[in-house]
């Protein structure tokens, strides 16, 4: 090919890979009976989502093509707020039942303005005519982004931090993780609605102001009246005891509710530390220190949790305040270590570095480790 | 024409009968989770939400996918990346590698891209086409 230098060749790339899967399902699509039009269909949401990710630059459909239109960006805005209006509708109707995270380091982490999809999110503009509801609307990360729209037309996005795992949803099952988040801010004139967290089949709602933690929002919606919540908490909410992960908020429902049991705990009694047990316990340490570190974290009692919680090094927190997370997905040829120098060959990679999209057919790095 | 003697079955090459093989094997699953094979993922849930299509034929797309892509990557992508940085962690399991990088270069002729963190996934290119994994 006789292109210049500086062409990206991400946009043909992909134009082309998408002609070619579509052409060869054409196919599956007839002997399933399915119909061309939704082939079509499947074409132009794959083309919309890809536009809208901002991934790849001078991304254009054909209709444009045929528009003779540059590879501005222009182009890309327009067709955005058309494509939402497609896209939205449809995930609309999907049913928040199927979304099940099973991380409960979720419900942690989760925050209000937290994105890690930007590019994504920032396409995101709800037409303000809409009501309020949610939407659950994956991202090219593979995330899910729950959007709410709340009655004074502010709109919050809330971002798992996890992929999310699909689908086992039992119906009445003691133990299914629905986790949901329904976050309304509190203004004077709007009844007071859901502030919401919900683990494990729990949904409580308690009119708050919306806070950026989930956590805090836990506390501050227990804070909240009382008298307020309990629309729609269901029933299996009281028989079924929280979950370890919780904390405070579980012990600040008392009031919300009938007074849920005490977390489960399976390491005996003797939480709180009277002079006695320290007194042993001293002696205890002294003999086997080893040991007990070791298994600090399996007491679980309520002293030691806040001790042991910083041993965690988790970088992640630092990261999903912003954008993508960069990935690059390849191949390797021959990876090499020597001492603490490695040396990577790697082939037939797409990358996707601060959001844009990137390929390769060959590809060496060095890295000390 | 003897009436009652059996159709000779067609002999197919070794070569053949492996080509045959070959094109039932699946690619690797592992570009599913780009831009490209996302967008797709959700625009096949999409319409399985909608019931235009059923979760099989959605494999299928996806399965059709992974081979296109795989093979588009093989055949029509001709540039070469350099890049350099410090390894956080690796990882080596089910042959596949997983790496953390931090502070890392990428060079390419026209331009450079600079990340804080990057995640490295990458499958045996040795014998591709051979696998299922992601």
């Amino acid at each position: 090919m006789a292109s210049s230098a500086n062409s990206n060749p991400v946009p043909k790339l992909y134009r082309s890979v998408i002609e070619d899967v579509i052409n060869d399902v054409r196919e599956l699509f007839l002997d399933e009976g399915v119909d061309e039009q939704i082939l079509q269909d499947l074409k132009t949401l794959w083309e919309s989502k890809l536009m809208q990710s901002k991934a790849v630059e001078g991304f254009h459909s054909e209709e444009q093509t045929l528009h003779a239109q540059p590879h501005q960006h222009a182009p890309q805005a327009q067709v955005q707020a058309h494509t939402q209006q497609v896209v939205l509708p449809s995930t609309h109707q999907a049913p928040q039942q199927q979304v099940i995270m099973q991380d409960p380091k979720v419900l942690q982490h989760m925050t209000v303005t937290g994105m890690s999809a930007a590019a994504t999110a920032a396409t995101l503009a709800l037409p303000t005519g809409v009501g309020p509801y949610q939407q659950l609307i994956t991202t090219n990360q593979g995330q899910i982004l729950q959007v709410m729209r709340a009655p004074n037309g502010a709109q919050y996005i809330l971002q798992p931090q996890q992929q999310v795992v699909l689908q086992q949803m039992q119906p009445g099952g003691v133990q299914a993780p629905v986790i949901q988040q329904v976050l309304t801010p509190l203004q004077g004139g709007i009844p007071q609605q859901t502030g919401v967290i919900i683990q494990p089949q729990q949904i409580v709602l308690a009119g708050n102001k919306v806070a950026q933690n989930t956590q805090v929002m836990q506390a501050t919606a227990m804070t909240a009246q009382a008298s307020q919540g309990a629309v729609q908490i269901q029933p299996q909410q009281q028989a079924a005891p929280p979950q370890a992960q919780t904390q405070q908020p579980q012990q600040q429902q008392a009031p919300a509710q009938q007074p849920p049991p005490m977390m489960l705990q399976v390491d005996g009694a003797g939480d709180t530390s009277s002079e006695e047990d320290e007194e042993e316990e001293d002696e205890y340490d002294e003999d086997e220190d080893e040991d007990k570190d070791k298994d600090g974290g399996e007491d679980g009692q309520v002293e030691e949790e806040p001790l042991n919680s910083g041993d965690d090094v988790s970088d992640e927190e630092g990261q999903e305040l912003f954008d993508t997370e960069n990935v690059v997905v390849c191949q390797y040829d021959k990876i090499h270590r020597s001492k603490n120098k490695w040396k990577f060959h790697l082939k037939d990679g797409i990358m996707n570095l601060n959001g844009r999209d990137y390929v390769f057919s060959k590809a060496i790095g060095d890295a000390e480790w | 024409m003897r009436p009652g003697r059996p159709a000779k079955l067609p002999v197919f090459s070794k070569d053949a009968l492996r080509f045959a093989s070959f094109a039932a094997i699946m690619a690797y699953q592992l570009y599913r989770n780009t831009t490209l094979g996302n967008s797709l993922q959700e625009s096949l849930d999409e319409l399985i939400q909608s019931q235009q299509i059923t979760p099989q034929l959605a494999l299928q797309v996806l399965l059709q996918f992974d081979k296109a892509i795989n093979t588009a990557l093989a055949n029509r992508v001709r540039n070469r990346v350099n890049f350099r940085g410090s390894l956080n962690t690796y990882r080596f399991c089910d042959n596949v590698w997983t790496f953390v990088l931090n502070d890392v270069e990428f060079r390419e002729v026209t331009d450079l891209v600079k990340v804080d963190k990057v995640k490295i996934v990458a499958c045996d290119g040795k014998n591709t086409g051979s696998n299922a994994a992601e």
